[in-house]
């Protein structure tokens, strides 16, 4: 069985270097014997609803809000009916909520998550960990956005902040709901996190897998023990 | 001049000296800083007797700079900012000197605020990508100032724009006046943070290099338009444009002449224990594609640093291609080596990392090797 990775509006979506998660996640799955099939879907494409992991990534705010109309379609929402695993990354992640900020004003969003986005008291720029307890680690990675994410009912939080902001001021980051995930972290998470790699990996194979990368694994202590 | 200027760059002229002299830095930025302290308004003082040329844009400021100063240097005096200081106090220090010209490069956040102060003649507006974006946060906040300061600048002034960059073009929509340059559309037939019209917020079909927004931004129609060609070209093509406007004789019918651009590059040699290093600057996607498209032999240095003007992020790295190095003996260092080591471990690229430069200069021995460095460290090997 080979994963179809869907990496959706890199040109719009790919500001802050999140494209590298389709990288890492086939390079990753290559190791553990997975073949992987990394399909660009830029805005005029139409988006397949038959993809094991859907990408989303950081992008500025007039780019945000042409990707969130060209979801609007409902691939997404198919896609993820049928079970496919999403991680969607800062922007990509506020897009999935009820509504967000971009431009200076609400912008609907994709309704995916019970959340919504609206502008911080200030930029948050620097350095962030969190703690997942989904994973049992922490996690770390460059948090660049102005936008503040409340959580609503039913809705978990990805991981409690160590260093940085995350969603706020709330002292979480990111959420998640079945195979949906969200995070502000960018460097990208999935490079600087290779658990979280083999999760979503998991998730979407339908068994665990588990990769020996011994410089991923470095790079991950590394930046753990740095970000503080 | 007034007595009150006079008195402020006699005191910061000493301290630099001083500064010098004890060793502490080059005394390049603080007589600049203490001239701003004494007296605030120095640099439009300074501007207001002679010619002001601005450069500024993400990547090329340095080296279309000297360029231009070469040039300007056959008719006239020219005062000019020293390597990469182009804040204020850069500014400021470079303009104590008298001449006839002051070619100034300008960090683009701070451009603005340069342009009002010394109501240029000239501002020369390369281009803009994504760069320290810790700081910039996104490539439009560059390009909506830039907009903003072309609309509100004095009428005399003259923009010089490379209109292949949908965010130069968007800046000098609303400018009075306007020089609009076009390479036949942009290097690798998109720019790469284009996607969506800067002016309008519509997306942007690219075609080979072409864009045509249906608001109206567009570069199928330039003043001038030349064959495409490598950045160090480029930059050289709109400085000998703006030289020809300051007066300098065949200016542009050098263009014709020249067809080496490696001088244009920020590029030095070196030897490091007997290994003869070519050194150049890559600071950010758009300069490392361009570096790596012009690695020719097979051992290739990489070091990555994230210091505040390196880009306190590295996520970036991500972003780049690092396919050209297929095949190369790679090793890689810096302080952020690792980033570096796994992204083109992922991209398929062997590499072995190691902790100093001195180690990965032992790593070849003898020979040659191409260093790719990240700024700050690029400035520490070239040493200056």
């Amino acid at each position: 069985m080979s994963l179809k990775i869907v990496r959706i509006h890199n040109e719009l979506l790919g500001t802050y270097g999140d494209q590298g998660n389709a990288e890492v996640l086939a390079y990753r799955a290559g190791l553990a014997g997975i073949g992987t099939q990394v399909v660009d879907i830029s805005y005029r494409d139409v988006i397949p609803h038959d993809g094991d992991i859907y990408l989303l990534g950081g992008a500025e705010d007039a780019a945000q809000i042409l990707s969130c109309a060209a979801l609007s379609s409902g691939a997404l929402h198919g896609a993820v009916e049928k079970g496919a695993v999403v991680l969607a990354i800062c922007a990509g992640f506020q897009i999935l909520g009820k509504s967000y900020f971009a431009n200076g004003s609400e912008q609907r969003g994709l309704g995916l998550l019970n959340m919504t986005t609206v502008p911080g008291d200030k930029r948050y720029v620097g350095d962030i960990k969190i703690h997942s307890d989904l994973l049992g680690i922490d996690l770390t990675g460059f948090e660049n956005h102005g936008g503040k994410t409340i959580l609503g009912a039913g809705l978990d939080n990805f991981g409690s902040v160590i260093v940085g902001n995350g969603n706020g001021d709330s002292g979480v980051d990111g959420a998640v709901l079945g195979n949906i995930f969200g995070t502000y972290l960018h460097g990208p998470v999935l490079a600087r996190n290779p658990e979280f790699a083999d999760l979503l990996l998991s998730r979407a194979h339908g068994a665990p897998v588990k990769v020996e990368d011994s410089l991923a694994d470095q790079y991950a202590q590394l930046r753990r023990k740095v970000v503080k | 001049m007034n007595l009150r200027l006079q008195a402020a760059i006699a005191v910061a002229k000493s301290a630099g000296f001083l500064s010098k002299s004890l060793g502490r830095g080059s005394g390049e930025t603080l007589p600049g800083r203490i001239l701003l302290a004494l007296c605030p308004d120095a640099i439009s003082l300074l501007s207001a007797s002679r010619v002001v040329i601005l450069v500024s844009g993400t990547n090329g400021k340095t080296s279309t700079t000297k360029e231009l100063v070469s040039q300007i240097r056959t008719v006239g005096t020219v005062v000019t900012s020293g390597s990469g200081s182009n804040l204020t106090r850069g500014v400021a220090g470079a303009l104590m000197q008298d001449s006839v010209f002051a070619v100034l490069e300008v960090d683009e956040l701070h451009l603005p605020e340069v342009v009002a102060a010394t109501n240029p003649a000239i501002v020369l507006l390369l281009n803009l990508s994504r760069d320290q974006l810790h700081r910039m946060h996104e490539v439009k906040r560059v390009a909506a100032r830039w907009h903003e300061m072309c609309k509100t600048s004095d009428p005399s002034t003259l923009f010089v724009a490379d209109i292949d960059d949908p965010f130069v073009n968007y800046a000098i929509t609303g400018a009075a006046s306007a020089i609009r340059i076009s390479f036949g559309g942009a290097a690798g037939g998109r720019h790469p943070d284009g996607a969506v019209c800067p002016a309008c917020g519509r997306y942007l079909d690219w075609i080979n290099g072409k864009y045509a927004c249906e608001c109206g931004l567009s570069n199928a129609y330039a003043d001038h338009l030349y064959e495409q060609g490598s950045a160090g070209y480029r930059n050289f093509v709109m400085a000998s444009h703006v030289a020809d406007i300051a007066g300098v004789h065949n200016a542009l019918s050098n263009i014709a002449l020249r067809s080496d651009y490696r001088a244009m590059e920020r590029a030095t040699e070196k030897v490091f224990a007997g290994v003869k290093a070519r050194l150049r600057l890559t600071k950010n996607p758009a300069s490392w594609d361009e570096a790596l498209a012009g690695v020719t032999g097979d051992n290739v240095i990489l070091i990555l640093n994230a210091r505040e003007v390196d880009g306190i992020d590295t996520s970036w790295i991500w972003d780049v291609s690092f396919e050209p190095l297929r095949g190369k003996r790679v090793v890689v260092t810096g302080e952020r080596g690792i980033d570096l080591a796994y992204r083109i471990q992922v991209g398929g690229i062997q590499n072995t990392l190691v902790d100093t430069f001195d180690a990965a200069i032992a790593e070849f021995g003898i020979g040659s090797v191409q260093v790719l460095a990240a700024y700050t460290a690029f400035f520490e090997l070239a040493g200056c």
